[in-house]
């Protein structure tokens, strides 16, 4: 909560200073999951392609999903 | 409870050291301990909510020496006792002694897994129109109720903004003391860094509670 920049280092994402952070306190019943974002390369590719790239950690906030030719 | 579980803007805990290809258990009673938790629960011996509380009343040294599933099987183990579902000499024994008290539903068989282990749905009917809407600017109230709560402390007396309304909901805190479900409407409240965390805080970190009603006042 105080050093949200630090954990994601923690879990080797190290983000521009200019990239905001927004940190989700789960504190309801209510789940959150984050879209990731579309990595370079994947342009045009099907929802079942995309879907061989994502990752739990990228499905959490902590972590980038692969990159198209990346071993998984 | 200003409880040991309430540990957001905490220090001195070290690095977060992620598992890599983390399993889904480490070992096979923690399946077991999830499978008795969700049975239990659907078969009527108490909600999320209170099963929730027993485990932050766990012992503050027990609960940061306990893995996630161990202190999914203390807080059961306390919660079946004070219900009356197994007596302690039977936890220390390893098997039952008496004869077993009926559940409200159950038991289960295989078929009902898939059921059991969908979790709950939490909406219910408003019964007043919400104080809030988006946009609003809104102070978590400075309270510190002794039983369940999902106020976090590190929010209390602080200002933010209303992002989001999610609807009337079961009220964790009555719930949790089997005081009624009592809905209360449920907002996303997002606060500034340096708002919770002062003047060094990093001007780049918004930080989002959901909170409901009662934990909130207009500011």
């Amino acid at each position: 909560m105080k050093d949200p920049r630090g954990v994601l280092a923690d879990f080797g994402v190290t983000l521009p200073q200019e990239t905001d952070i927004r940190v989700w306190d789960s504190t309801a019943e209510t789940r959150f999951l984050v879209l990731p974002m579309r990595p370079n390369g994947a342009e045009g590719w099907s929802e079942q392609q995309l879907a061989e790239l994502v990752t739990r950690d990228s499905m959490i906030g902590t972590g980038f999903p692969r990159t198209p030719g990346a071993p998984s | 409870m200003n409880g040991v579980h309430d540990m957001g803007g905490m220090d001195g805990f070290g690095k977060v050291e992620p598992e890599p290809n983390e399993p889904m258990f480490h070992s096979e009673w923690e399946a077991r301990v999830l499978a008795m938790v969700r049975a239990m629960g659907a078969a009527g011996a108490f909600n999320i909510d209170t099963s929730r509380f027993y485990r932050e009343t766990l012992p503050p040294h027990i609960y940061l020496g306990s893995s996630y599933y161990k202190k999914w099987l203390l807080g059961l183990e306390d919660l079946l006792v004070d219900k009356g579902f197994v007596a302690a000499s039977e936890i220390a024994a390893g098997h039952a002694m008496e004869p077993a008290k009926p559940l409200k539903r159950g038991k289960f068989t295989r078929d009902d897994v898939e059921r059991i282990m969908v979790r709950g749905k939490f909406g219910r009917a408003a019964s007043a129109p919400a104080k809030f809407k988006p946009g609003d600017r809104v102070r978590a109230r400075n309270i510190h109720p002794t039983t369940h709560t999902r106020l976090p402390r590190y929010v209390r007396g602080h200002v933010g903004v209303v992002e989001r309304d999610h609807g009337c909901q079961v009220f964790p805190d009555t719930a949790a003391t089997g005081a009624g479900e009592n809905p209360q409407w449920l907002y996303t409240v997002v606060f500034n860094g340096a708002e919770l965390w002062g003047p060094d805080a990093d001007p780049s970190v918004k930080i989002s509670i959901d909170a409901f009603e009662p934990y909130l006042e207009a500011a």
